[in-house]
């Protein structure tokens, strides 16, 4: 098998990829789809680490099952709150939404 | 009954008069007057019994009339407190007592009992006289006085005083009826208190007396803590006077001046309190230095000045230095008794000096009676015990009278102001009167005859008989300065009263006033020709038995009696002619040149003694209230109260108020407003300052949140890690 | 009957509080009803004390009608009662000036009610002082005597009375502090406030040995110095005393009445009972400087009175001059105590406290009737007053006299036996002291001139001015002073007995 290694590599680079993608992009839709990406790179740490460790333990494909169902949630949950700001302020420039600033 | 529960009894009515005057009869004068009189004859009746019955008794001096009670615990003892009538006391009861209730009755009549009530009469003034209508125009008569009643309540008081002094068998209620009698002088000097001079007049006699009894008391208390008694028969015990007599007054004082040691030394304990004792009767009798108070104390009526400065004030004075003799005589420098002579010769003459250029008849008489008193002290400074006591039981009768005498004389010449109705003109001037003889023929001979005995008119009458024995005695033993001045003195005593006679009786009035003098009534007569009895018969009672002619005839019984008060009966004298003839060259001459220098003067300005310095006293008034009356003034007022009270002494406390406002204001500006306030603010500020500037952090942006969380963790992250791994050892 | 019969002294000192608490239930508005039963309550406490005093027997030893009661157990305190000869003499004054003072008030118009009520309750604190047995219990009745007084003066008082009080109140209180102290001092030492228990156990402390780490001389001495400096204040002695004239002529003619009638009788009256037995040895040490303060009270006291212009300042500073008699024969009795001296000295000082309490009262009651009158104070306002007011005229010169010293009435014996008794004792200050009965007698002169002899002032004689003479209520007040004056000038021995008895128990 491959080494455990590239798979974590490949989750990290991901999970790096997905949390830049939060942090920079301008788009409040773009910024959900980072955090999707943040999320599909913790199943992959999820899963390689069931399959590399006590494969008969079931406890992390549970796990990677039940981040699905959260992310699926979450992002329609974020979808619907960026769909009512957008009505609202005809934005979704998430830099633009500020109205908790100070 | 017996009669010690006389003797007890004896002061009680006149005090009763006095509280059932002031507390119920005060309207009423013909009951309060029944009420005064009747209490002075209850009095008078109670002192003859208990003289006649003392005259029964042999060596009385040895056995006197004697009962005491317990009156104050003392610890474990008690002082007691009782009566005395021993020959002493029963000689001068028989002149209080009578002069006493001849100058009660005098007062009926001085006061114008039965005259109608003024109509300008105010209370406090002096009565002004009423206008009747009678035979048919306006007629001006004596008034009654206002204050009737008020009168015989304060001389029935005085009466109880010095009844009390000269019956009591101690000290301590000699000074009682003293200083009782010394409130009644101060009422009755300041009895027309409206009139400014006579309001001065009491506080001054009050003041003056006040810094003799002050001294007294002193010499009380010494004795008292000294011999643990004051009763005078225990007090005189021959050991105790001997060791009281030897025994130094001030011997840590003497031990600390050596320079001084002779004259303190000179001072045993005996005469140290003797001397205390002597400056109370100083005040009391006005002798020099304070006599000042006596003539202006003829501001009061004249039966009050008969009574204070003749009947009884004056005499308790003398008499308490009497009582006080054997204290006297245990002082073995004898000191105190050349004081005591000292200032009573001194006196004698001094005031005589003074009596010649006065011109107030009852001044006249006044500083006759400081001269005479001073004859008296004198007597007692050089030993002559029987000679004092004989002359001051004559003055009190002579001077009774004449002051009395004076009275009934300043009564007729304002019966002749009333007539002519011109007030200006002064009653009691000398110099405004003259020829009386006619108008008031009784109280002319009564005069006289009291005039003649204060001149020492010889053989008969009795001022001879004392003044002659004083010099005798004087003469006798030597102290040949004594006897010139009192020899100068009598002579001077009879120029002024002869001066005075031939101004107010003889020659022809002077005024019209004097010419419309009338007689007075029976009730001031009558006591004048009791007393003038006294005047004359008095002295027959003590001719010295070495007397040419009658010395023989008539026993000294007064020496006999009166000696035998003390514990060593005094012998009598050798006679001797030079006190003789210098006493009868002294009264008759005194007598012929007042006489002859006075009987074509008519006015002041022909006197020729009218010399300011005598006519002002020496100017001791003025002197005393420069050295003493101005400066206590100024003590009381400035000093006391403005520097010290106010000044000093609450300008510290005024320290304490504000000191406490300035440290209460630094804690609350310091501490309070500072630190405890500015903390609490401080605070607040300080969080409110952070939030304002960390609130920066909050920008709304979520990207930016998520940074910070990012941070945040990983820096968590790393402390957890390092933690766990160096500190917590988990591999 | 048993419960009175056992309970005097309870009875006696709080019927006048609880009676001042009830009065809050009468009906506001009926000043008589409250005049009348203030007045009849405040006899109850005379005829008890009348009782205890047939009751007592002077010659046995200690402390009669002894009461004791669970007060704070735990520091010892307990409310202990009971009278020897001294304080049954102090009881008998309180309880007979305060009626005449109440019956003096009856023409006080404003707020009776509390005026009423306070002078009972102080009545209380003074008589509390008095009987008590037990430290914390006299330093209590002692700062409750102050606080009614305070309200007096500041309430009813004269033009200056904020002044006055507030000096009164601060001053005197300042001089309790060191006395707390002091008794706090004691009772934490010994456990107990016990004041018999403690003349024995503080008394036979060994010199020498060490107290709270100090030498028992150094701690004795300070807390005789806090004791003595509240009683001088309170006394006065000079130059402690320039609150009393403030405090005197500010207060009401009532107030005055009390406050020199039994107040200054507290100061007094702490030097015998406590200084005297607590601490003979640094007595005897200040005696002198005593003496000293007590001649300066005498003849400064003299010469303020003659200075002043204001008749009731001048009798105020006639108490500080009397009270000097009395101050000089406790100094005389400090320096040679046991000896017969000293016996008649303190005879003499404390006849004195008894006679001060009766003259001075019936003087300031007298200024009082003059004042409601007039209006005024001043004795240059009067003048020639007698013939208007002969009857005032008689008592106020009866008064007078008893307050200088005339002999017949009682001054003259209280103030000869504390002269004869500090004479071999205390000889010089007893002559400087003359001086000052020389210009007592100015002063009186000087009131009794001005206000009623001298040309009549026609101001008071007609018109809506004019005076009305003394009234019956008026005499009734002064009536039982006069007599007792008088009796006791005459024949003092009824409480001179007593009094002596108990000085030589005591001393």
């Amino acid at each position: 098998m491959v080494p455990l290694s590239w798979y974590l590599i490949l989750a990290a680079a991901l999970f790096s990829i997905g949390l830049f993608g939060v942090l920079s992009r301008r788009n409040a839709v773009a910024i959900l789809l980072g955090i999707e990406l943040m999320l599909n790179a913790v199943n992959i740490n999820l899963a390689a680490f069931w399959r590399y460790g006590n494969v008969l333990h079931m406890a992390g494909q549970v796990f990677a099952i039940i981040v699905f169902a959260v992310a699926a949630a979450e992002v329609a949950v974020g979808l619907a709150l960026v769909i009512s700001v957008y009505r609202k302020r005809n934005t979704v420039i998430a830099d633009d939404i500020d109205l908790m600033k100070w | 009954m017996t009669t010690e529960t006389l003797i007890w009894l004896i002061p009680l009515p006149p005090v009763l008069a006095f509280f059932l005057i002031v507390l119920f009869t005060n309207k009423n004068k013909a009951l309060s007057h029944t009420l005064a009189v009747g209490a002075a004859f209850l009095s008078w009746l109670g002192s003859m019994i208990v003289f006649v019955r003392a005259l029964g008794v042999e060596h009385l001096g040895e056995h006197p009339f004697e009962s005491s009670l317990n009156w104050l615990p003392t610890g474990d003892t008690w002082f007691r407190i009782g009566v005395l009538v021993d020959p002493l006391s029963a000689a001068v009861l028989f002149f209080v007592a009578w002069t006493v209730l001849m100058i009660f009755i005098y007062s009926v009549g001085y006061h114008n009992y039965g005259q109608p009530e003024g109509d300008q009469d105010v209370k406090g003034l002096p009565p002004r006289g009423a206008i009747v209508n009678a035979h048919g125009h306006k007629h001006a008569v004596p008034s009654v006085e206002p204050m009737y009643s008020r009168f015989f309540a304060f001389i029935g008081l005085f009466a109880f005083g010095m009844y009390v002094l000269v019956l009591s068998d101690n000290l301590l209620t000699l000074f009682v009826g003293w200083e009782i009698m010394g409130l009644c002088s101060y009422l009755l000097i300041g009895f027309w208190y409206a009139k400014k001079s006579a309001r001065d007049a009491a506080v001054k006699a009050f003041m003056t007396t006040r810094v003799g009894d002050v001294f007294m008391l002193l010499g009380i208390a010494w004795l008292y803590s000294y011999t643990g008694t004051l009763n005078f028969r225990e007090i005189f015990q021959p050991e105790l006077l001997e060791r009281m007599g030897n025994a130094m007054a001030f011997p840590e004082l003497a031990m600390r001046w050596p320079a001084l040691f002779p004259f303190i030394s000179s001072f045993s304990i005996a005469g140290a309190i003797a001397l205390l004792l002597f400056v109370g009767t100083v005040g009391k009798s006005a002798q020099f230095p304070l006599h000042v108070w006596l003539p202006d104390a003829m501001e009061g009526p004249t039966p009050v000045s008969a009574m204070i400065h003749a009947a009884t004030m004056v005499s308790a004075g003398v008499y308490a230095v009497v009582r006080m003799f054997p204290l006297l005589e245990a002082d073995v420098t004898g000191t105190s008794m050349a004081v005591v002579a000292f200032i009573g010769a001194f006196t004698a003459i001094f005031a005589a000096t003074i009596a010649v250029a006065q011109n107030d008849i009852k001044r006249v008489l006044a500083y006759s009676t400081i001269s005479q008193l001073g004859f008296m002290i004198a007597a007692l400074g050089i030993g002559a015990y029987v000679a004092a006591v004989f002359h001051l039981i004559t003055h009190a009768f002579f001077k009774a009278l004449l002051f009395l005498g004076s009275g009934s004389v300043i009564h007729g010449m304002e019966h002749g102001v009333l007539h002519t109705g011109n007030h200006h003109v002064d009653a009691q001037d000398m110099f405004n009167m003259g020829g009386l003889r006619r108008k008031m023929p009784i109280t002319f001979w009564t005069f006289l005859i009291g005039g003649f005995a204060l001149s020492g008119f010889p053989l008969i009458t009795a001022g001879f008989w004392s003044k002659d024995e004083i010099l005798a005695e004087a003469f006798g033993h030597g102290h040949w300065w004594v006897f010139i001045t009192l020899a100068v003195a009598a002579f001077l005593t009879a120029f002024y009263t002869m001066r005075q006679i031939t101004l107010t009786f003889l020659g022809e009035p002077r005024t019209k006033e004097a010419e419309h003098a009338q007689e007075t009534p029976w009730t001031m007569t009558v006591p004048l020709v009791i007393l003038a009895f006294f005047a004359v018969a008095y002295g027959w009672i003590g001719v010295p038995t070495g007397f040419p002619v009658l010395g023989g005839l008539l026993p000294n019984w007064l020496h006999e009696f009166v000696g035998g008060t003390l514990a060593e009966h005094p012998e009598a004298l050798a006679f001797n002619w030079i006190p003789l003839g210098t006493s009868l060259f002294v009264a008759l001459g005194g007598l012929y040149f007042g006489w002859l220098t006075y009987r074509n003067v008519n006015s002041p300005a022909e006197d020729r003694l009218q010399i300011p310095l005598l006519k002002n006293k020496y100017y001791f008034d003025e002197i005393y209230d420069r050295l003493f009356v101005k400066p206590a003034y100024w003590f009381a007022e400035t000093f006391v109260y403005k520097w010290m009270d106010q000044g000093l002494i609450d300008s510290i406390l005024h320290l304490f108020g504000p000191l406490t406002d300035k440290i209460g204001s630094f804690i609350r500006k310091y501490i309070d407003l500072l630190i405890l306030n500015d903390a609490g603010d401080g605070s607040y500020k300080a969080t409110w300052w952070f939030g304002r500037n960390l609130r920066g952090v909050q920008t709304g942006r979520i990207q930016q949140y998520l940074m910070f969380a990012l941070a945040i963790f990983m820096l968590v992250g790393a402390a957890l890690y390092f933690y766990f791994r160096y500190f917590r050892l988990v591999a | 009957m048993n419960f009175i019969d056992t309970h005097l002294l309870s009875l006696t000192l709080f019927l006048p509080s609880i009676a001042a608490i009830f009065m809050l239930l009468l009906p506001n508005g009926n000043d008589k009803l409250t005049r009348w039963f203030a007045f009849g309550v405040s006899l109850i406490p005379f005829l008890l004390s009348l009782v205890m005093w047939s009751r007592f027997d002077p010659g046995q030893p200690g402390f009669q009608f002894e009461e004791s009661y669970v007060w704070y157990e735990a520091i010892g305190s307990s409310l202990h009662l009971g009278v020897d000869g001294l304080s049954l003499t102090m009881v008998l004054l309180t309880t007979l000036l305060t009626p005449l003072a109440i019956l003096a008030s009856f023409s006080i118009t404003d707020r009776v009610k509390p005026y009423m009520m306070l002078f009972l309750l102080l009545e209380t604190g003074m008589l509390g002082v008095f009987m008590a047995l037990d430290l914390l219990i006299f330093f209590v009745f002692w700062e409750v005597g102050l606080v009614p007084m305070y309200f007096l003066i500041n309430q009813w008082g004269s033009a200056n009375r904020n002044y006055a009080s507030l000096k009164f109140l601060i001053y005197t209180m300042g001089g309790s502090l060191g006395l707390l102290l002091a008794i706090q001092m004691l009772g934490v030492l010994f456990g107990t406030y016990d004041l018999l228990t403690l003349y024995q156990r503080w008394n036979s402390l060994v010199p020498g040995s060490l107290l709270l780490g100090l030498p028992v001389q150094t701690v004795k001495t300070i807390a005789f110095w806090a004791f003595a400096i509240a009683f001088t204040i309170k006394v006065p002695v000079w130059p402690f005393h320039t609150w009393l004239p403030d405090a005197h002529t500010e207060a009401p003619t009532a107030g005055s009445m009390i406050l020199a009638g039994v107040l200054l009788k507290l100061g007094a009256y702490g030097f015998l009972r406590l200084i005297l037995p607590l601490y003979p040895f640094e007595a005897r040490v200040f005696a002198g400087a005593l003496a000293l303060l007590a001649t300066a009270a005498i003849v400064f006291g003299a010469f303020g009175a003659y200075a002043q212009t204001d008749f009731k300042r001048l009798v105020a500073y006639s108490s500080v001059n009397h009270m000097g008699f009395v101050v000089l024969g406790i100094a005389a009795a400090g320096l040679a105590a046991g000896t017969a001296d000293a016996n008649i000295a303190l005879n003499g000082a404390i006849l004195q406290m008894f006679n001060h309490g009766l003259s001075a009262a019936g003087m300031f009651f007298l200024v009082g009737v003059i004042y409601e009158r007039t209006h005024t104070r001043n004795l240059n306002e009067f003048g020639g007053l007698f013939p208007l007011v002969p009857v005032y005229g008689g008592i106020l010169i009866f008064t007078s006299m008893a307050s200088l010293g005339l002999p017949g009435l009682n001054g003259f014996i209280s103030e000869f036996l504390v002269v004869r008794g500090a004479f071999p004792i205390l000889t010089v200050y007893t002559a400087i002291s003359m001086l000052g009965l020389l210009f007592t007698g100015a002063y009186i002169l000087k009131g009794i001139t001005k206000v009623l002899h001298g040309p009549l002032n026609e101001h008071w004689a007609h018109g809506e001015h004019k005076l009305t003479e003394i009234s019956t209520r008026e005499i009734l007040v002064m009536a039982p002073l006069m007599a007792l004056i008088l009796w006791n000038g005459i024949w003092p021995a009824w409480i001179l007995n007593v009094i002596n008895k108990a000085v030589v128990m005591l001393f």
